[in-house]
């Protein structure tokens, strides 16, 4: 069925576009909201290619792999949403920009 | 030859020993410890350099003992180790030094005695002890010119033993700076000898071996730059201002460095190299020349000097002027000869002055002085010889060294050079016997109490006086019935030069005809009624002020060099190039504050700015790798 | 999800591609990570970031104000758009036509399978990161003591 009826590109197409969303949005948007989201959007395009993939090859040691992912997902959302948490909590704010430490200072100089 | 090592070693640790211990707690009294020490050191040296000298006596007379102590650097074609050789030149030198050495440091420790820096003071001297005879005993010329600096350091730290005076310690300075003058010829003449070779000699052996490598002017030229080392070291015109003005130093450091060693390495040098000066004589002639000049203008000088010790520097740097013109006319044997007995009396003369000067408490003007003869008896006996000596009366040390300088300079045919030194042998019996005479003779009135001088100063005189009249035995020549065993013994490349024994004879008597009016002239002016010299005449002022070199040299050359370190100073540094480097650190600066901008933390520009580089390379692959 | 202002969006625009996703992995006869994208990616890490974003109940004017987003989206999008494209011809470059599935592809039994013979370690060292993520979250989101 899926043999006859689909090549892999639009999936990859659909792979590409994900992740361009998820690039742009990392670096146009400053709510760290969507950041995450875009973070997350990357990854899971990540995902679509090695199920494709492993569906190519009949190979399922990419699903597994998009499994590991799926943990490691779930991981970093948990870390990032504290660190979300903790900064609202400290700043009241959710602007990337609020948070410019990495500058050297004029003080510093 | 492992005692070649340990002659040399043993002043170094000593020296090191003594410095650390010193250093540990320096207001400790240890004056046995540093006493004991600082004596034993040049004491195993000599007894070390005697052994040496057994040896070496029993040997045919080219034989040279060689000790490799380590190797030190190799690269390519350049091959310096550090190695010590000795050969019967080497050998005389070592055995004076290393005997009057070992005098000296018995006499300091009774003059240094009680001083707070006594521990330093013993600690410098045995450095400079192993300094000077690793100088003698270097088997190139880059080992020799280590010792060469290390003796001129050492003469530094002595010369500003009291450092706390700033007169001593511009006397260091002047002493370190002219000898950095000197130095620097000689590291030139390395150098050239050096590139001239072609790496074909480090050695002394290999350099003579391969002498022939070098053209004849290129080779004057070489010789002419050493003789500016020797010219520093040896205190020769014109860099010679620096000797009088190092008698600011302890007594027995002008004894020791001063007078008997360190300022002989120039003659040492210039006979180390013997084989090089007999290619070019006229360079030869040139040393000659300024010897005798240096030996005429400073005893002029010395005759109008009242400080005791002045007199002594200046009387040095006269009898150095003759080693030099024994040694530029290639009479080898009698240059290093005369800087033989030189030594003895000389360093008796010197630690007599210091014996004096303790005495009467720190004066050093001979008007103040007068009348010691009986308060100073074995001291008045002692330099009594000495002065004998360096007179030039038979049958003491000097008359027959000074002779056979003079002798060798007749003999070749320099008369100028010949009548210019028998000139100034007489004023050398003058002026020496004048401070003599003022010294010892004469109405005594500030005697009373005179301070009382330890064994340890007498001792060594009596050692040093003994010296001062039979050293001399060993270079009787042919005509006074001896057979010169010194200069056989020495075997230097010297010069032959025939002189009948009538002629010698003359010679010699005219020598202590010289001596003697020098002595009676200096009896009649000086021995009842001493006057100082007063200046009234341009010439007596002009001697008195020893000629105004110094200060011509600060007119000529320290102020325009202090002027043009100050125009460098605060003109070209700070305007130009602190200017240039502030414009372009400014420049930087700017620069830097614009990327800084970049650089604003915020964590999205990061992102863009990796994304700006993916997307180039991205382009790059797709157009010129990918095809588009 | 670029666009809107409010995060409560994005996150809805978040749920629906998550779900899409999903339908993909169906598409793609993948039965058991289709059901794992949806429990862990949107029953678990969507509703979260959901109920996150609720927690913190951002008022409209404390959101970041970005008046300038569509011109930073129109600029990284064509800051992206080569990257994009080299992607795509990369992973297009090994071309290959799905073939008819193998017998029990994406079934939970060939994932059990392949899951504890192959994968142990991986699995496991996944276990222990989940675990450390948790306790690394619980630290950071604390409130401090004082």
């Amino acid at each position: 069925m899926i043999s006859e009826v689909l090549t892999p590109e639009p999936f990859f197409m659909l792979a590409t576009l994900l992740f361009s969303i998820g690039l742009i949005g990392l670096i146009s948007r400053r709510n760290l909201f969507v950041v995450y989201m875009s973070i997350e959007l990357m990854l899971s395009s990540v995902n679509l290619v090695l199920v494709v993939f492993s569906r190519l090859r009949g190979d399922m040691g990419g699903s597994v792999m998009v499994l590991l992912m799926i943990a490691v997902i779930a991981a970093e959302a948990a870390l990032f949403l504290a660190m979300i948490i903790q900064l609202v909590r400290s700043r009241r704010s959710v602007d990337s920009d609020d948070f410019a430490q990495l500058r050297q200072t004029k003080e510093q100089l | 030859m492992n005692s070649l090592n340990a002659i040399v070693l043993i002043p170094f640790f000593s020296a090191l020993l003594l410095g650390l211990i010193y250093l540990v707690n320096p207001s400790k009294d240890r004056f046995s410890l540093y006493a004991g020490v600082g004596v034993l050191a040049p004491l195993l040296s000599a007894i070390l350099v005697l052994m040496v000298g057994w040896d070496m006596m029993h040997q045919p007379e080219e034989t040279v003992f060689h000790s490799k102590l380590f190797e030190w650097i190799n690269l390519g074609e350049m091959d310096i180790s550090v190695a010590f050789m000795v050969d019967r030149l080497s050998v005389v030198m070592l055995s004076f030094i290393t005997f009057v050495g070992t005098a000296i440091h018995v006499y300091a420790v009774g003059y240094m005695k009680g001083d707070p820096g006594f521990g330093k003071f013993m600690s410098f001297f045995n450095l400079f002890m192993g300094s000077m005879l690793l100088l003698i005993l270097a088997d190139n010329p880059i080992i020799m010119f280590i010792g060469w600096e290390l003796v001129g350091l050492c003469s530094y730290l002595l010369i500003g033993f009291y450092y706390k005076d700033p007169a001593n310690v511009k006397a260091a300075n002047k002493a370190f700076i002219l000898n950095r003058i000197g130095d620097f010829g000689f590291i030139m003449a390395l150098a050239l000898l050096f590139l001239a070779l072609e790496g074909n000699g480090y050695t002394f052996a290999a350099i003579e071996a391969n002498l022939s490598m070098v053209d004849l002017s290129l080779l004057s030229l070489i010789g002419i730059l050493l003789f500016v080392g020797a010219m520093g070291k040896s205190a020769q015109l014109p860099l010679y201002v620096w000797l009088p003005d190092a008698m600011a130093g302890p007594t027995p450091v002008s004894a020791l460095i001063h007078a008997a060693t360190m300022v002989t390495a120039g003659v040492y040098m210039v006979a180390r190299f013997a084989f090089l000066y007999n290619e070019i004589p006229q360079v030869g002639e040139f040393i000659a020349i300024i010897g005798v000049t240096t030996a005429l203008f400073a005893a002029v000088i010395a005759i109008y000097q009242n400080d005791i010790k002045k007199i002594l520097a200046y009387s040095t740097m006269s009898q150095l002027g003759y080693m030099f013109v024994a040694v530029g006319l290639g009479a080898y044997s009698s240059g290093i000869f005369h800087v033989f007995t030189h030594a003895f009396f000389k360093a008796l003369l010197f630690m007599g002055a210091g014996a004096v000067i303790l005495a009467l408490h720190h004066e050093q003007n001979i008007f103040k002085m007068g009348g010691l003869r009986k308060h100073l008896k074995l001291v008045y006996i002692t330099m009594f010889i000495a002065t004998l000596a360096i007179s030039g009366i038979p049958p003491f040390a000097g008359f027959f060294s000074k002779d056979a300088i003079l002798a060798s300079a007749f003999a070749s045919e320099h008369y100028v050079i010949w009548g210019i030194g028998t000139l100034t042998a007489l004023l050398t019996a003058f002026y020496m016997f004048r401070m003599l005479f003022i010294v010892f003779f004469g109405d005594e009135d500030n005697k009373s109490k005179l301070e009382p001088l330890s064994k340890t100063i007498t001792y060594p005189l009596v050692v040093l006086a003994f010296g001062s009249a039979t050293a001399g035995f060993l270079g009787v020549n042919e005509a006074y019935g001896g057979d010169n065993l010194f200069s056989s013994f020495l075997a230097l490349p010297d010069k032959a030069l025939h002189l009948s024994h009538s002629s010698e004879y003359m010679l010699g008597a005219l020598n202590v005809l010289m001596g003697l009016i020098g002595m009676g002239l200096a009896y009649k002016l000086f021995a009842l009624n001493p006057k100082e010299p007063t200046g009234d005449s341009l010439w007596q002022r002009l001697a008195i002020n020893k000629f105004y070199v110094d200060e011509v040299y600060e007119a000529l050359l320290v102020q325009p060099l202090l002027q043009m370190s100050l125009f460098f100073d605060k003109v070209i540094d700070q305007k130009l190039f602190d200017g240039v480097v502030n414009y372009s650190v400014y420049g930087y600066r700017h620069a830097g504050s614009l990327f800084a901008q970049l650089q604003n933390g915020k964590v999205r520009y990061y992102a863009l700015y990796i994304m700006i580089g993916v997307s180039m390379i991205s382009l790059f692959m797709l157009t010129v790798i990918g095809g588009l | 999800m670029l666009w809107s202002k409010q995060s409560i969006l994005s996150a809805f625009g978040f749920l629906i591609a998550m779900l899409a996703m999903a339908g993909v992995f169906a598409l793609l006869e993948n039965s058991f990570l289709f059901l794992a994208q949806i429990m862990v990616s949107v029953g678990a890490v969507v509703v979260l970031s959901l109920m996150v974003i609720i927690t913190v109940n951002m008022k409209d004017e404390d959101l970041p104000d970005e008046p300038k987003k569509l011109r930073w989206i129109l600029f990284s999008a064509i800051l992206v758009a080569p990257f994009s494209f080299l992607m795509y011809r990369a992973l297009t470059h090994m071309h290959q036509s799905f073939g008819v599935s193998q017998e029990g592809y994406g079934t939970l039994k060939s994932m059990g399978g392949e899951l504890f013979s192959h994968w142990v370690l991986p699995f496991e060292i996944a276990s222990v990161l989940l675990l450390a993520a948790m306790v690394a979250a619980i630290v950071i989101a604390r409130k401090e003591p004082n």
